[in-house]
């Protein structure tokens, strides 16, 4: 099959439309009055209310540090400081992902909008590595002096057992949560449901992008 | 300049350009129940952005990048609409003669060969035989001349190679 056949097969494929394919107006004016909005508008009202959901929890904690600052326990309270951060930083996300879907115009070209639209569901990984990282917190906010003045060697053994392998459980899951590791089977077990099928398809889009801007002859 | 939103305009758009839709939405989508979706939202799209359009671009060039870019990443079989909260119109585009008979065999391997390619390949590959320059094919997709000079070539090397492998059925 030669350059210039392939071009004259496409053709046919033209006439063909040509003599066959007919609109019907009726159907294609209905498309006008419906109210629908662009379907990444649609994604906004979830991150919004992901928003405003972490802003109220972050002010709960943040307000529960401050009163209790001078009479709670110091693991308490770097525990509950650090996990609002956590959170901060997955409202920061979420917002990035909500400007992002105000920057996408569908008709800029492919390429910088599809990297765009594979950003805003791929940086959702982004949100669950971050709070993977809190994992450690769920084992100390609730420790205190009296549970160490009268703990035996077992109940230490157990609460730093149980604190190390939480902190290596998240820093593990932090580092190694990331598209080359897709294939694995804990990755797979791990973002098994259809919710996260669009957002391992984006960071493979990525990777995609990536490849397809860089050849060069 | 922007484009006022509006029906007629919109109409003759579609008329004039219904072949782009529909080729671009044929190559992405194979089920006609799917496909029939993935025209009604790529259409809902054009609608919606007509009065973004902005005329230093070709209008088809501004199409293009609305089809295939709805084809590529909008358009998911679970995401389909509410179509009880948002009842979409039946069939827009009618093809009377879709009998694969009327069709040559090299046409429809041709066809098939492209669905086979990957996403980006796709868009690429159609843009070629629509008998876009390599400069418009860069500016729709964002890349350099060069870089579309090379995929054009990769990509024809690649439906040669299926064409030889199938041969015996031409």
């Amino acid at each position: 099959m030669e350059e210039k056949e392939l071009i004259t097969l496409w053709k046919t494929y033209d006439k063909k439309l040509e003599d066959n394919l007919t609109l019907n107006k009726k159907n294609l004016e209905d498309i006008t009055r419906i109210k629908v909005k662009s379907l990444l508008s649609s994604m906004k009202p979830i991150k919004i209310f992901a928003v405003v959901l972490g802003i109220l929890w972050v002010i709960f904690v943040d307000s529960l540090v401050i009163d209790l600052f001078e009479t709670a326990n110091a693991f308490f309270l770097i525990s509950a400081g650090l996990q609002a951060f956590i959170i901060k930083l997955a409202i920061g996300i979420y917002l990035y992902q909500i400007i992002i879907i105000n920057r996408v115009n569908i008709s800029d070209p492919i390429l910088d909008t599809q990297i765009r639209i594979a950003k805003i569901k791929s940086t959702s990984i982004w949100v669950t590595k971050i709070l993977f990282l809190q994992l450690p917190l769920w084992a100390t906010f609730y420790l205190n002096k009296s549970i160490f003045e009268n703990a035996g060697i077992y109940l230490y053994i157990l609460i730093s057992v149980k604190i190390l392998l939480f902190t290596f459980a998240s820093i593990w899951l932090y580092r190694n949560i990331k598209y080359e590791n897709s294939n694995k089977k804990w990755f797979k077990l791990l973002f098994n449901g259809k919710e996260w099928t669009p957002i391992i398809k984006s960071l493979q889009m990525i990777e995609e992008i990536k490849v397809f801007r860089n050849e060069e002859s | 300049m922007a484009v006022k939103r509006d029906t007629d305009f919109f109409h003759d758009l579609i008329e004039q350009n219904k072949g782009i839709i529909y080729k671009v939405a044929n190559a992405y989508c194979k089920s006609e129940e799917n496909r029939k979706d993935l025209i009604q939202e790529i259409l809902i799209q054009i609608w919606l952005s007509i009065d973004k359009y902005d005329d230093q671009y070709k209008i088809s060039t501004w199409m293009y990048r609305i089809a295939l870019n709805v084809s590529i990443s909008f358009y998911r079989k679970e995401r389909k609409r509410d179509e009880i909260n948002n009842p979409i119109p039946d069939n827009i585009y009618y093809l009377s003669d879709e009998n694969l008979e009327t069709e040559s065999t090299e046409l429809t391997l041709l066809k098939r060969f492209i669905r086979e390619l990957k996403e980006l390949d796709r868009a690429v590959i159609i843009l070629y035989l629509e008998e876009n320059s390599y400069k418009e094919i860069a500016d729709i997709l964002g890349l350099s001349v060069t870089n579309v000079a090379t995929k054009v070539g990769r990509i024809k090397q690649q439906l040669k190679k299926k064409f030889e492998e199938k041969k015996d059925l031409i």
